[in-house]
């Protein structure tokens, strides 16, 4: 080991870090300079105003997947959950006679509260199959996605929860100095999971248990109970996203969230978090949420067919694993 | 002379501005043993890549029988009759022996479909000429390490090899089963064949090779016969500065029972153990792969239940039911894969260090960075852990400086009993010292070390007593007066 | 194979002899797409209290598609397995219906459509309402409300199923009368009213204060497109928005003054379907439904007909409250 192994390996590390932390953030920017020039109303305060509103149910959705793929997971019933959660905690906020619950409409803050509940009872039971059970996450959450559909179905009776109240729908459609409640939330969700992850200790232990499990125990870590706060928080999140989708769209549909958990997985990759787990950041689930909101929103705007966008969507992915693994061969 | 099987001169390799390897030079004669020395980063790996035809070269000239060459693709390499059996395996854990083999070049049988008799046939003759007590028709799976490394080396030469690269085969292997393996070296030998043997362990390079070839920051250093070389100037050449001892120890054990183990089971199927271990003292755990000896470790640590016996640690009786109790208790444990078990590859020097000490190192829920990099600081410089950053990755540190992280966040936990499994494997010499240095100076300074070590000159030259393990029992406990190599072997067969 | 087996149900019949014929009510299965969303439920809880169904003078039985064209063959597969003596069907898919169809008929089992076509001369008969007129109706609303004159944006249904083919193709037949409407934008939202809201609201950024009309292809996109105005902090009134099938959210919609709707009536269509098929099994049988009467352009002709055209219902500020109490 010499001095200038040791330098050149530190250039190559920083090299290295660079590219994982800017890469896709230059993608991103490099994408707004386009959409700049070729639409004169891409970069109007409204626009940016709708791209981060239509961000926010896939980025808070993204933020719980994140903490899951990091420790070598996945949740692919957050989009049930969305549904399940919403019509939930709809039927308690809703003031039509036939879909709400005894005594609706209660009071918002209590609706809310409901589906915050439901959504951390299903990722409860995700996170107790998983670590306890040992069944993988792709096999326990996949049972969960078709169980809380079918959840979803039966309490609705398979019929949209209408007619909420304006203090339920404060959180789809509210907002707070111009700035929409959905982004006030879904900021709100960002710093505290970027606070988690880079400064708690539960952080640390999400990477470790992530990056190698045998050794996060080893060391005294309760690698079960991380994991299962991975699922809960994952679907918790979910349940809160359900509602402000409930909220935005003015009633809560058993439909909701179909596939979500496929735009939630990619902005987590596309951000350049590892599916080996133990490797990602929650700004990069951010950027790569944002990417994939730009892309949709730049192409709508200039007519491009929708058709285009999925095929869009889908390179991205690729490219930005592909850029991943490159690193990993260089490194 | 007749031209040599490999002759390789002047071998340039350039990484962007990184010089890996500057001048690579290695002469192999045919029906020799040659070993290729040097610590982690002298060169050995890319000297061996760009052999093998994985990666191209800058400059220089490599012959094979007096014929220059230029391997573009690996194939190109087997097809010259050079192969090579790697550190880390690769099989295919649900196929059969023979299917592992012949992967990718099945013998075609009618209508292009899979001749399965005639593969089996061979690779059996190839196994039972090489002398391995393997059927062809098991399934990987259900083979031990020290097999899966035979199978390795059946495959190597199924290719009808004349060069064969051997990346630290006993790595994975015990005592007996690393015989079992010189054995076919020297019958490999016999037939003609030039065997390129990579290791760190110097007693192993002493016991085979015929002749040796040092690399040094990415450079040859110097060739010759084992014969005309002692071990203590090998060392010298490999490290580039004269090294004293091979092992450092300066503790006295004292008669004070720290850990005191009786009756312990575990796993089902180790059985009626009992040892005490003292202050001041290092003991060795000495017994092949598979013996028990990690298994006990790991019912020390909380991590297998409970199936009997007792264990008192300071006088008081304990179960440690997890690993965190275990730590609390005042004990450490280096597992024996450091990759497998021990690292968090992906994260940094700093988060690997502080791993274990994270409720220390945080208040509430918040960690307090300036004590975590203050706890990553000290344990740099205590172990001397070479690295540019604390925030670099581990996964790009040396095989010793990993050791010495692993032992860092270890050390950090303030341990009285220090639980070692193979530490120095995988190390190159000079880091080794560095570990004994730290374990002695560990057990001086009234800690307790218990060392598990499958190398029998590393368990003479460190510790005080021995218990050795056979098939999950203590088949004896010996006192440094008692302890020879013999003895050891013996009681471990 | 199939004669035999058809020749063996009619041994059985006979066995059974006319006293169990007679307590042996008709078995009639629903093949339908989906359960998921509000108008196939609708439409099954019309079935289920059709006044034949109530009275037990009939037995039927729904199975849920789950949106898969192979589930919907499989379970004709079980109804011909279970012998049932009529089947309607509400398919996926225009085309991968035909060969379910196909099995029935092969097995001696009439078909009758309801609700989306089938495209298979071996239909029994058919019920169902003319998405092409619904698409114009709706069409002719926007553009009437804006004067025949400005900007309007489409958005569709999945493109290529029958429904936005069809709805699409009275939308420009209204547009053709029309020369100077120009329209702006068009894109599927495929039914979702999450999809329609985000497409909107991009829309609103592109071209904004011009669109004045807006014409979805179903009420959950119209809502959607009602959202998306409402979070842009613009007027809905300033806009003519308009949708069709008549579901709850849209009736309330419409209520509050925000959009117009076309009822589909998806009981109608269920219950005349029933009604044929019973027909079917049973000769003598009378229509018992009272669809009947009140569709009289819909006439029930001896349940002879081909094909049943179930008239499309404006939804006004005068028939909402009515329609909004059959929903509870």
């Amino acid at each position: 080991m010499t001095a200038q192994t040791d330098k050149q390996r530190d250039a190559r590390a920083m090299a290295t870090e660079f590219a994982q932390k800017y890469g896709i953030l230059l993608a991103l920017v490099l994408v707004c300079v386009i959409l700049t020039f070729a639409n004169e109303y891409f970069l109007t305060g409204r626009n940016i105003i709708n791209v981060l509103r239509q961000t926010a149910i896939n980025g808070i959705l993204a933020i719980g997947m994140t903490f899951v793929i990091l420790t070598r997971g996945i949740d692919l019933s957050v989009g049930s959950v969305v549904a399940l959660a919403g019509v939930v905690s709809a039927s308690l906020a809703t003031t039509s006679t036939t879909a709400g619950i005894a005594g609706a409409p209660y009071p918002a803050l209590l609706a809310l509260f409901a589906g915050l509940i439901v959504g951390v009872a299903a990722g409860w039971v995700n996170g107790i199959i998983v670590s306890r059970y040992r069944v993988p996450a792709f096999v326990a959450t996949l049972g969960m996605l078709s169980a809380a559909r079918g959840l979803t179905l039966l309490y609705a009776g398979g019929k949209p929860v209408p007619a909420l109240t304006d203090g339920y729908r404060y959180i789809g459609t509210g907002d707070i100095l111009g700035v929409p409640m959905p982004v006030v939330i879904f900021a709100a969700v960002f710093f505290v999971a970027l606070w988690v992850l880079s400064q708690s200790r539960f952080g640390r232990q999400v990477y470790a248990a992530g990056g190698n499990p045998h050794a996060a125990r080893v060391s005294g870590i309760n690698v079960n109970r991380v994991k299962l706060m991975v699922y809960v928080i994952s679907g918790g999140l979910a349940g809160l996203a359900g509602m402000i989708l409930a909220a935005r769209t003015g009633s809560a549909l058993t439909q909701a969230g179909i596939a979500y958990e496929l735009d939630a997985i990619a902005a987590v990759v596309i951000g350049g978090t590892s599916l080996s787990g133990g490797v990602g950041k929650v700004t990069g689930t951010l950027i790569g949420a944002l990417l994939i909101a730009v892309v949709n929103n730049g192409l709508d705007l200039m007519g491009v067919e929708s058709y285009y966008q999925q095929v869009i969507k889908g390179g991205l992915i690729v490219a930005a694993v592909m850029l991943d693994q490159a690193r990993h061969k260089q490194g | 002379m007749a031209d040599a099987l490999l002759e390789v001169n002047g071998l340039r390799k350039q990484f962007g501005g990184v010089v890996a390897l500057s001048n690579g030079r290695f002469v192999l004669q045919p029906g020799t043993v040659h070993a290729l020395c040097g610590g982690n980063g002298a060169g050995k790996s890319t000297f061996l890549t760009i052999v093998m035809g994985i990666q191209d070269r800058d400059g220089g000239v490599i012959r094979r029988n007096g014929k220059e060459v230029r391997f573009e693709k690996p194939s190109d390499a087997l097809d010259a009759g050079i192969s090579i059996i790697e550190q880390e395996l690769s099989p295919v854990p649900a196929m059969s022996v023979a299917e592992n083999i012949y992967l990718g070049r099945e013998p075609a049988g009618f209508l292009g479909r899979i001749d399965f008799a005639t593969m089996n046939k061979n690779a059996q003759a190839l196994l039972d000429e090489l002398h391995f007590d393997i059927s062809a028709k098991s399934l990987m799976m259900d083979l031990t390490v020290a097999e899966l490394q035979l199978v390795e080396i059946a495959k190597a030469l199924s290719y009808d090899a004349e060069v064969i690269i051997m990346d630290e085969p006993t790595s994975a292997l015990g005592e007996a089963e690393a015989d079992q393996l010189f054995a076919a070296i020297e019958r490999l030998k016999a037939a003609g064949k030039g065997i390129i043997y990579v290791s760190h362990r110097l007693s192993e390079i002493f016991r085979i090779a015929d002749s040796y070839t040092v690399f040094r920051d990415g450079a040859f250093v110097g060739d010759g016969a084992i014969a005309d070389v002692t071990r203590e100037s090998l060392i010298q050449m490999i490290v580039g500065r004269p090294l004293t001892e091979e092992f450092i120890k300066e503790n006295t054990p004292t008669d004070e029972v720290t850990l005191k183990v009786q009756d312990l089971n575990t796993r089902g199927w180790v059985r009626d153990i009992s040892f005490e271990a003292r202050r001041g003292e290092i003991l060795a755990f000495y017994g092949l792969m598979g013996s028990g000896r990690s298994e006990v470790f790991e019912r020390l640590f909380g991590m297998s239940p409970n199936e009997g016996g007792t264990i008192s640690l300071f006088g008081q009786t304990v179960d440690f039911t997890s690993p965190k109790q275990a730590i609390d208790g005042g004990l450490a444990f280096v597992t024996e894969d450091r990759k497998g078990t021990g690292l968090v590859l992906s994260g940094d020097v700093r988060a690997n260090i502080c791993l274990a000490q994270l409720e220390q190192l945080s208040r509430g829920q918040a960690m307090q960075s300036r004590l975590e990099a203050d706890a990553a600081r000290k344990m740099i410089e205590m172990f001397g852990i070479k690295t540019a950053s604390d925030r670099l990755e581990v996964s790009g540190l040396s095989g010793g400086n990993q050791q010495k992280v692993v032992l860092g966040r270890w050390f950090l936990t303030n341990p009285k009993v220090l639980l070692l499994d193979e530490p120095t494997r995988g190390v190159d010499v000079g880091a080794k010292r560095e570990i004994y240095r730290i374990m002695s100076d560990f057990a001086a300074a009234g800690g307790t070390v218990i060392m598990i070590s499958s190398e029998t000159d590393e368990v003479l030259g460190m510790a005080d007593r021995v218990v050795v393990l056979r098939d999950g029992r203590i088949s004896g406990t010996l006192d440094r007066a008692q302890l020879s190599a013999e003895t050891l072997v013996h009681l471990a067969a | 194979m199939i004669k035999a087996l058809k020749t063996m149900t009619a041994a059985t019949a006979i066995l059974a002899g006319t006293a169990a014929f007679a307590a042996d009510t008709p078995k009639i299965g629903a093949a339908v797409y989906g359960l998921n969303a509000e108008f196939m439920q609708i439409w099954a809880a019309a079935l289920e209290n059709h006044p034949a169904v109530k009275e037990g003078k009939v037995e039927v039985t729904v199975f849920d598609g789950r949106y898969d064209a192979l589930v919907q063959q499989e379970q004709f597969e079980t109804m011909i397995t279970q012998g049932y003596d009529a089947i309607i069907f509400v398919p996926i898919d225009i085309e991968a219906g035909a060969t379910a169809v196909q099995l029935a008929a092969d097995a001696g089992i009439p078909v009758f459509g309801s609700n989306t076509r089938v495209n298979s001369d071996l239909l029994t008969a058919y019920v169902g309402s003319d998405d092409v007129q619904s698409g114009y109706m709706e069409a002719k609303y926007v553009l009437d409300q804006i004067g025949c004159t400005g900007n309007v944006v489409i958005i569709e249904g999945p493109i290529g199923q029958s429904a936005q083919i069809q709805r699409l193709e009275g939308n420009q037949k209204a547009l053709a009368e029309c020369p100077d409407v120009k329209v702006v934008e068009q894109q599927t939202a495929n039914w979702s009213r999450a999809e329609a809201q985000t497409l909107m609201e991009n829309w609103l950024t592109a071209h904004p204060g011009e669109i004045a009309g807006i014409i979805g292809q179903n009420d959950e996109m119209a809502l959607g497109a009602i959202e998306a105005v409402k979070a842009a902090g613009l007027n809905v009134s300033d806009f003519a928005i308009a949708g069709i099938d008549g579901v709850t959210d849209a009736l309330l919609a419409v209520k509050a003054g925000d959009m117009a709707s076309i009822l589909q009536d998806g009981a109608a269509q269920a219950q005349g379907a029933l009604d044929l098929a019973i027909k079917a099994v049973q000769p003598d049988y009378e229509p018992m439904s009272p669809i009947w009467e009140a569709y009289p352009d819909m006439p029930w002709n001896g349940g002879a007909d081909a094909e049943y055209s179930v008239p499309w219902t404006p939804v006004t500020l005068d028939n909402v409250d009515a329609l909004l109490e059959l929903r509870q």
